[in-house]
């Protein structure tokens, strides 16, 4: 058990991330207000909120000038995370835990490397991502957890 | 012996009026640089046979100053929707050149991580010599997309999406970027605290660090750094053969607007648009609709993308195992009509209305890589005019801060 443990952290090392600098886990995208938090330290940013009937906005602007807007629902939970600015987002810390549904279907679009914009979509998840480098956008949602009354082209 | 001289004389008198002196001596004007090169679409290179709509050229690529550590790169990808000359490391290789990672102040290799809509590609910056038709962009930086066994970027690079350094994976043996832009980054990648994450230093060791890197050190459009005919460019497509598909195309992309007798800008006809100086894009409205979306006139994607609920997105295998176009529309009726009306930004800000057809790619000829009527699902965020906006037209794009006849770029035109 112990030289697994080894293992994996040798392993982590190998794919150049250095398990005793982990922080804990954080997921923008089905996560907290909390996580909103976590990912305004990460990305160095400052978080401004915003309070309307059926949902929350937090919206966190980097230095660089990329704006990142996490939605949260009565509930306390992310249901959508839209960006915008001039680098594109860190999809992996913003979608969490749906980063690998993402993948999974980028994997599955033909071409879909060069496109400068694309959208997957599931039942349980939407990504639409666009842009080319100076300007990027785009937004995720999980359509389950919109609450009632909320149209996804709200989601700005 | 009288006649061989006749035909001197002459030669040379008509040599003094071309010339327009008019003195009568040798005074032929001195050929113009060849500023046209092929480009074909085809289905790829041979590792990743199977392309649809994508543009190749073939780029001459040298150690810089070298006239023999040279090599042909072909099935480079064709992309005005991005700045910069991108080589997969295995090809070059393959072709028996090495370029040599550029270094920061502190002796570090400088990397890069460029974004793309899908994916990431990682690798270091080198000087290269690039010779594209007669013209040439001496000691031009490029990105070498790094597909050696083992290369892992830095956390903070990858997070995109995937990972697009080889061949197979990404549909080309490099991108050449010719957008209206003359560096990929700009400024923003100049003087930003903390630096963004897209120009790195990496020790031997590999460690690498987000850096700034100055305008003059970063990948680079490689027409805004050639000596002349570098104000613009033209991307010139035929019509396609069969509207359901055409197995090859070939067009050409000529350099310089204005400057010789293949570039000239129209003086009748021509709608210009003006792109923002920050992002490049121009705006467009989709079917009537009233959002305003940034839009890109982009060889590099190979579809009209945008948002469009109402029309079926293909789903499949089966019945079509091994031809796979999830992520297009797929019409129930077809063609199905639909158009965009562009505006462009700035004191160029002309309007004009595209019309396009989008049909189901099930119903394409077989083996077809070059489709006219293929649109997929871009997201409600952008517009994006692809490879099928391409044929049958002539588009001009002006490279920033450039000026081409009455027009200053960073503008598209067609």
């Amino acid at each position: 058990m112990i030289g697994r443990s080894i293992k994996f952290f040798l392993l982590l090392f190998a794919l150049g991330m250095n398990p005793l600098c982990v922080e804990p886990v954080r997921a923008a995208l089905g996560g907290d207000a909390a996580s909103v938090a976590s990912d305004a330290g990460e990305m160095r940013g400052t978080v401004h909120a915003e309070l309307l009937q059926g949902y929350d906005i937090h919206e966190i602007t980097v230095v660089s000038g990329t704006r990142v807007r996490e939605f949260l629902n009565r509930g306390g939970v992310v249901f959508a995370v839209t960006w915008s600015g001039p680098v594109a987002p860190d999809l992996q810390r913003l979608l969490g835990t749906n980063f690998a549904e993402y993948t999974r279907a980028l994997t599955a679009l033909k071409q879909s490397g060069l496109h400068k914009s694309l959208r997957v979509a599931s039942s349980s998840l939407v990504v639409e991502s666009g842009g080319h480098m100076r300007a990027y956008s785009g937004r995720a949602y999980l359509p389950a957890l919109i609450p009632a009354g909320t149209a996804a082209a709200d989601l700005r | 012996m009288r006649s061989t001289l006749s035909i001197i004389v002459a030669a040379t008198l008509l040599a003094g009026c071309i010339g327009g002196k008019g003195t009568g001596t040798n005074s032929t004007p001195a050929a113009p640089t060849p500023n046209t090169l092929a480009v074909i679409v085809d289905s790829g290179p041979a590792a990743a046979a199977g392309q649809i709509n994508h543009a190749y050229v073939t780029v001459h690529v040298c150690v810089p100053g070298s006239t023999t550590q040279c090599t042909d790169v072909d099935h480079v990808l064709l992309d005005t929707g991005s700045w910069g000359l991108r080589l997969v490391r295995s090809v070059l290789a393959a072709g028996a050149v090495a370029l040599s990672a550029e270094t920061d102040a502190q002796g570090q290799a400088i990397q890069e991580c460029f974004h793309l809509g899908g994916g990431d590609t990682w690798g270091p910056v080198a000087l290269a010599d690039v010779t594209l038709a007669g013209e040439v962009a001496a000691k031009l930086p490029v990105q070498i997309m790094d597909d050696s066994p083992g290369v892992t970027p830095p956390s903070t690079c990858g997070g995109n999406g995937l990972l697009l350094n080889d061949v197979s994976g990404f549909g080309a043996n490099g991108l050449l970027g010719v957008g209206v832009f003359a560096e990929d980054c700009g400024d923003a990648c100049v003087n930003a605290s903390p630096p963004m994450e897209i120009y790195y230093g990496c020790t031997a060791a590999g460690v690498c660090t987000a850096e700034n890197v100055a305008r003059s050190a970063q990948v680079a459009n490689p027409v805004a750094k050639f000596a002349a005919d570098n104000n613009g460019f033209i991307v010139n497509m035929p019509s396609l053969q069969n509207a359901n598909g055409d197995a090859t195309v070939q067009g050409e992309l000529i350099f310089g607007l204005g400057t010789q007798t293949d570039n000239a800008l129209p003086a009748m006809g021509l709608t210009v648009l003006g792109a923002d100086p920050a992002t490049g894009d121009f705006n467009a409205t989709y079917n009537g609709g009233t959002t305003v979306l940034p839009a890109l006139i982009d060889s590099g994607t190979d579809d009209y993308a945008f948002d469009d609920p109402s029309i079926l997105p293909c789903t499949d295998p089966p019945p079509f195992a091994g031809i796979s176009f999830v992520g297009y529309y797929c019409p129930a009726v077809a063609p199905q009509t639909a158009f965009a009306v562009n505006t462009g930004v700035g004191v160029n800000n002309a309007t004009n209305t595209v019309q396009f057809a989008i049909a189901d790619p099930h119903t394409f000829v077989a083996n077809a890589a070059a489709v006219i009527n293929l649109a997929g699902g871009g997201g409600s965020i952008r517009f994006t005019y692809g490879m099928p906006f391409f044929y049958g037209r002539k588009v001009y794009f002006g490279i920033e801060q450039k000026v081409s006849g009455t027009y200053t770029g960073p503008f598209y035109a067609y």
